[in-house]
């Protein structure tokens, strides 16, 4: 794997024991493509890196792989590390479709516990030119399963000459991450792409299709917004107002989301990144906004009473 | 939040606290502790409610939804959660519903009796801070009761006149704002309030919005929904709008949505053709 050989894992004792010589393995091996690999192929131009995908053995999860318990118990038990914080989706990220494609908004603070640990972080990544993830939970697996979501797409467009669909990406994810369920492992992918699809795909398990989603601790905050607004007749502009006016309300009442909102918009000739705002000038605006609206009030009523 | 069994049961209960002491309210507050074996909750206990209330250049504004849920179940679609104390406060009610019941009766009971007393109405800070002095020696317990007292205050005698707006939870928490939002639904609904509640609304207007907050959060969250209630304070006291049911408004709007599709479809066509 590509993160493999940049850790610099190929050396270590680790890497010995994840490509044992016998097949009675403590680890188990995906065959996403049903190659009817037998054994551990490895990349001949890249350093011998194994190819495959390895699981590592998990104790309580069940696998749609048939797995005999006795490998789980052979050599020394996973040792289970202590959460730092507690860890919980705290960011507000959304996408919606309407005539124009498709708009993915997201905050862009990493919290940790109760400190802001980065407050210009990326939660909406390309995975290639027409779809866009937006992530929330956490950060480390997030950006993992990106990585190995954007690998595994392109190999599926090497190999058979075109893009999987939206729905085959969903339904991938989602089958890669399916060992998983039960264990720490925490995302919450929204895959938004250019065929005016929406798929939410989550650790737990869920893969639903829709038109509108929200994900994170400021979720309910900007649906209240979204639900109001959306129509499918929005133009570009006022879609990506919404979007805007949406992630702003939810930062100000969540305290896990906040500084900034990254807009991105895709369309059939691809995704487009708008410039990062921050949304304390939106805050301002917003304040300039209301100041207007109160003096025109006054000044209509100052006129109702000339008139009278 | 539980629907409470029937009048009776309430009476009976404030009979027994009265006879205690007549005369000293610390009394009625003291809530046997170690002796008494605890009764375990039939349901985990959550804030199963959206309820709303702001304030505003023409008073005070309440509105909340009307569904009484047990965990899963819809106890009463036509629950009242906007309880009013006299004719100058109301409270909105959030949490257990027989507790906000009975603790709605006890503070009616004290202002009344403070008024007779003294001559004139307790503010609605006064109350607020009664309410939660009186809660006060059930904290840490399962007592669960979440109010917003949205008040006029005013009359001869008294040094300030004018909307006022109290949160009083029984966890201690007593908090004087312009605008408050209660329940599981509340995040839905503070996002609406936020676009568009400011003090220089009129009556109208600000209906419109209290209504519109309440339809979206009973549209996301589960725990609420059925019909919208809508409670307006004004120095001349409280008025109540008759009843809204909330399908009509979701029927209201998908006419509304089908209406703008078709246009839209219809003006493609036009384009198209030209």
């Amino acid at each position: 794997m590509a993160l493999e050989d940049i850790c610099n894992l190929r050396n270590s004792c680790l890497h010995q024991n994840w490509l044992p010589a016998s097949p009675a393995t403590s680890f188990l091996m995906t065959d996403c493509y049903n190659l009817g690999l037998k054994g551990p192929k490895k990349s001949q131009r890249n350093n011998e890196v194994p190819l495959q995908f390895f699981i590592p053995p998990l104790l309580n999860s069940t696998s749609f792989l048939n797995r005999s318990p006795s490998s789980y118990f052979q050599g020394n038990p996973p040792v289970t590390v202590r959460r730092p914080f507690p860890l919980s989706h705290g960011t507000t990220t959304l996408g919606f479709v309407f005539q124009g494609g498709v708009i993915a908004a997201a905050d862009t603070r990493a919290s940790a516990g109760g400190l802001v640990a980065c407050p210009e972080v990326e939660k909406i990544n390309p995975i290639h030119s027409h779809l866009v993830v937006t992530s929330s939970g956490s950060g480390a697996d997030c950006m993992l399963w990106e990585r190995i979501l954007t690998r595994e797409i392109r190999l599926y467009q090497l190999r058979h000459k075109r893009c999987l669909s939206i729905s085959g990406t969903a339904k991938l994810l989602s089958f890669m991450l399916h060992p998983f369920k039960g264990t720490d492992v925490c995302v919450a992918l929204t895959l938004c792409g250019w065929d005016k699809e929406l798929i939410y795909v989550c650790s737990d398990g869920a893969r639903l299709q829709g038109n509108i989603f929200s994900v994170g601790s400021g979720s309910p905050y900007a649906y209240g917004v979204l639900d109001r607004e959306l129509s499918w007749s929005l133009s570009n502009e006022e879609a990506i107002s919404l979007a805007r006016e949406a992630v702003f309300r939810a930062t100000h009442r969540d305290a896990y989301s906040g500084n900034n909102v990254d807009l991105f918009h895709i369309t059939a000739q691809g995704w487009h990144q708008r410039k990062r705002e921050n949304l304390k000038e939106e805050y301002y605006r917003d304040m300039k906004k209301r100041a207007k609206k109160v003096e025109e009030r006054k000044r209509m009523a100052n006129e109702l009473d000339t008139h009278n | 939040m539980l629907q409470s069994q029937g009048n009776e049961v309430l009476v009976t209960v404030a009979d027994d606290l009265v006879t205690a002491d007549k005369n000293s309210l610390s009394s009625l507050t003291a809530p046997p502790l170690a002796s008494s074996q605890s009764v375990p909750l039939p349901f985990p206990m959550s804030h199963g409610t959206t309820t709303l209330a702001f304030m505003f250049q023409g008073g005070v504004l309440a509105a909340a939804d009307t569904r009484s849920s047990c965990s899963g179940l819809v106890a009463c679609p036509a629950a009242q959660k906007i309880l009013p104390i006299h004719s100058h406060l109301v409270s909105t009610t959030s949490g257990t519903s027989a507790d906000c019941a009975l603790w709605k009766r006890i503070l009616a009971r004290e202002l009344r009796l403070y008024q007779l007393r003294h001559g004139r109405r307790l503010s609605t800070g006064g109350a607020a801070k009664l309410l939660s002095h009186m809660l006060h020696p059930f904290k840490g317990t399962k007592l669960c009761v979440a109010a917003t007292l949205c008040g006029w205050d005013g009359g001869e005698k008294q040094s300030f006149s004018g909307p006022r707006l109290f949160y009083v939870c029984s966890d201690g928490t007593r908090l004087q704002g312009s605008l408050f939002s209660v329940g599981s639904g509340s995040p839905y609904a503070y996002s609406i309030l936020d676009q568009g509640v400011e003090w220089k609304l009129t009556v109208d207007e600000a209906i419109s919005i209290a209504r519109e907050a309440v339809y979206r959060a009973t549209h996301r969250d589960a725990y609420s929904g059925n019909f919208v209630d809508i409670y307006h304070i004004s120095s001349k006291g409280w008025t109540r709008r008759s009843r809204e049911d909330l399908k009509e408004e979701y029927y209201r709007e998908k006419e509304k949505r089908t209406k703008e599709k078709r246009d839209v479809a219809g003006l493609d066509s036009v384009c198209a053709e030209k």
